[in-house]
């Protein structure tokens, strides 16, 4: 025969305590949906190490089909979207060359999108540009942003 | 009594679906998401076509605009003695002379007829930064002249 104290417990064991997790929910889907909407597409990778210019007039970039992206760093060294480094300016003419293949069949209009560092001298973008129309890309596209902060 | 009694019990059978293993998940991609996430603030585009995608088979009815960069980011226009020294001061962005002078440039091949698209030489010394000739092609950009040419992109 159980005690009245024993019975008393097993009563309120039956009134589960349960939390009202929707608000939670909401909650989750409400950072989500922000995320989301604040996202941007990556138009093209993005090295690092360049830091490019300020330009206020620039414009948004509307896709990134057709870009051959050369990164200048300010000590003037140039790589490819994939970070590698390319050795001279005969060697981008190639990549162009062989991009611009590749883009071409895809039936878009090969552009060089130009990562040049802001501290970087301009001879250096003047070598990748002459590359370029040497691989017969002459629509050039500066990266740059626009405001300082 | 007897009928409350069957209705509790209806009550109890009804099937519930456990969703504390799947906001466990949720919040464990939210958490990987936020601890992943790197700020990258966005790059904007400025374009330019070099001359040889555009070629022209009449000569245009105004002469081109020539503008010179120096290294040390002081920017002029005219070429020799015609030479006007414009905005010296490199830590600047705006460029208020060289945005005036290019404007009236612009607003007169306006004026001049159809075939007077403002075209734009520009002579930039090697050991200028990129941010000054970005300076300089921001205030074409601007100004609303497309057409840039370096003069010394074949033989520098």
């Amino acid at each position: 025969m159980a005690s009245s104290k024993l019975r008393g417990s097993a009563s309120t064991g039956e009134e589960e305590l349960k939390i009202d997790m929707s608000p939670m929910i909401d909650m989750v889907f409400l950072l989500l949906l922000f995320f989301l909407v604040n996202a941007t597409a990556i138009i093209v990778k993005q090295d690092p190490k360049v830091r490019p210019p300020v330009a206020a007039n620039s414009l948004i970039a509307q896709d990134g089909k057709g870009r051959i992206v050369i990164n200048v760093w300010n000590d003037g060294t140039f790589t490819n979207e994939s970070y590698e480094k390319i050795e001279n300016e005969e060697l981008i003419t190639e990549l162009v060359k062989k991009e611009k293949e590749r883009i071409d069949l895809l039936g878009f209009k090969p552009k060089l999108h130009l990562r040049g560092d802001k501290e970087a001298v301009f001879k250096h973008s003047r070598q990748v540009i002459r590359a370029a129309a040497k691989g017969g890309v002459d629509q050039v596209v500066f990266a740059v942003y626009v405001t300082d902060k | 009594m007897a009928r409350h009694k069957k209705r509790q019990g209806l009550d109890e059978d009804l099937p519930a679906l456990d969703i504390s293993s799947l906001i466990d998940a949720t919040f464990l991609l939210l958490i990987y998401f936020l601890v992943t996430t790197t700020i990258q603030k966005r790059e904007t585009d400025l374009d330019m076509t070099l001359p040889a995608a555009a070629p022209s088979e009449t000569p245009p009815d105004i002469d081109p605009k020539f503008i010179k960069i120096d290294a040390n980011g002081a920017v002029s226009v005219g070429a020799g003695a015609a030479q006007i020294p414009m905005d010296t001061d490199p830590d600047s962005r705006d460029l208020p002379l060289l945005t005036a002078d290019l404007m009236s440039y612009a607003s007169a091949a306006k004026s001049a007829g159809t075939n007077s698209k403002p075209l734009v030489q520009l002579y930039v010394d090697g050991g200028a930064s990129q941010q000054r000739v970005i300076d300089v092609l921001n205030v074409l950009a601007g100004v609303g002249i497309s057409n840039v040419t370096f003069t010394d992109l074949i033989d520098p």
